[in-house]
């Protein structure tokens, strides 16, 4: 899991993306996999009653388990679903961009996620920093912020300070405004300092609450940092491998892949790109500005083509085939 | 520049705030929030008691 690089990769992808991505359905998508997760990972006390999965990494990234939200099946299913009811395009596709980035970050732990769920439940992993969700928010805070987990996310802090010009009032007002109708609706009631600050909330979230628990774990608190691949290693840390009940083989097609289901998805794969490659090339071939002459075998070339017409002019020796009696 | 200025001023007691509790740190609403109330309503309710 990741603390801050989910609040500020919206920005960085705003600023590649401009006018062509929305932001409010992407930062819904950013945060969506975690949405309705996370707080049964941690555990919440609710009338005195304590509510928490029994096993939290299996919930939140396994099958059976919520693992499924962080899948891109998941995110084109919403993103189908937005646009099913919006019917717009750019909502639609910015939802999917926002879970995909989600997705993608978090198989830098050692759990990793389930990226082609329901073809496989294979947890994909880097396993670059330990995954400890199931020892609480406190000492996972503290294990996150003592490995390479913090050095990703700083690089997202990084990253999106160096896009500053997208947290401009001129930015937002030009581009962000007009490519995301959330905020031409929410502008009929609410000032545009309002909106702004809205529009910033997440950035100075990701950015202040990194800072904090850098601060926390460090100063306040004694955590050891530990940068090796995999740290802190004084955390107790659970992989993939521990879960989904993956057996000996750890490959994605092979103990955890539904062979029918993965045909099917294989299927549709190659006949995707086989239509997307089609629509390339016929798009290449408009751009050029007609379809090109199909010449018959026995017809002759013609003599007066504006090839001969410009060599001629130039006084260069034409092509013999061009000097041929009709 | 005072809106810069604003923030980075919001910021630091948000850290602040957030190092002594860290509890305040989880939910976005708060930070949400707290940026709402820091950068648009107490400038707002400045400006108006000035006036």
């Amino acid at each position: 899991m990741s603390w801050a690089a989910h609040d500020l990769e919206p920005y960085v992808i705003q600023k590649e993306l401009g006018k062509r991505i929305a932001f409010v359905p992407l930062l819904i998508g950013s945060y969506a996999p975690d949405l309705l997760s996370k707080w049964f990972v941690y555990g919440v006390s609710l009338f005195g009653v304590d509510l928490k999965a029994d096993n939290p990494a299996q919930f939140h990234r396994g099958w059976p388990g919520a693992g499924f939200t962080h899948s891109f099946v998941f995110g084109v299913a919403i993103g189908l679903l937005l646009y099913a009811v919006w019917r717009n395009k750019v909502v639609a596709y910015s939802f999917v961009v926002g879970q995909w980035a989600h997705a993608l970050t978090d198989t830098g732990d050692t759990v990793g996620t389930m990226l082609l769920f329901p073809f496989t439940d294979h947890l994909f992993a880097v396993g670059a920093w330990a995954y400890a969700g199931q020892t609480g928010r406190y000492v996972d805070a503290g294990a996150y912020f003592s490995g390479l987990g913090f050095v990703w996310d700083g690089v997202f802090v990084v990253w999106g300070i160096l896009s500053w010009r997208v947290l401009t009032r001129g930015y937002f007002r030009t581009t962000v405004m007009a490519a995301d109708p959330f905020w031409r609706w929410a502008g009929r009631y609410l000032s545009e300092a309002t909106l702004v600050a809205l529009y910033r909330a997440s950035f100075f979230y990701g950015v202040a609450r990194w800072t904090a628990w850098l601060i926390w774990a460090h100063v306040v608190r004694s955590f050891a940092f530990d940068l090796r691949w995999g740290g802190p290693r004084w955390v107790p840390r659970i992989y993939a491998r521990d879960l989904n009940a993956a057996a000996g083989c750890r490959c994605p097609g092979c103990c955890s892949m539904r062979p029918r289901l993965g045909f099917y998805g294989a299927v549709a794969v190659c006949a995707w790109t086989k239509g997307l490659i089609a629509s390339g090339s016929g798009r290449r071939r408009h751009a050029r500005g007609r379809p090109r002459a199909v010449r018959s075998r026995g017809r002759p070339r013609p003599l007066s083509g504006a090839r001969t017409r410009w060599r001629k002019s130039r006084r260069l020796p034409a092509d013999p085939r061009a000097e041929r009696p009709g | 520049m005072r809106e810069v200025a604003l923030y980075l001023a919001a910021g630091v007691v948000y850290v602040a705030i957030g190092v002594a509790f860290p509890e305040f740190l989880f939910a976005w609403v708060v930070g949400v929030g707290f940026l709402l109330v820091s950068v648009v309503v107490l400038p707002a309710l400045v400006e108006r008691f000035r006036q």
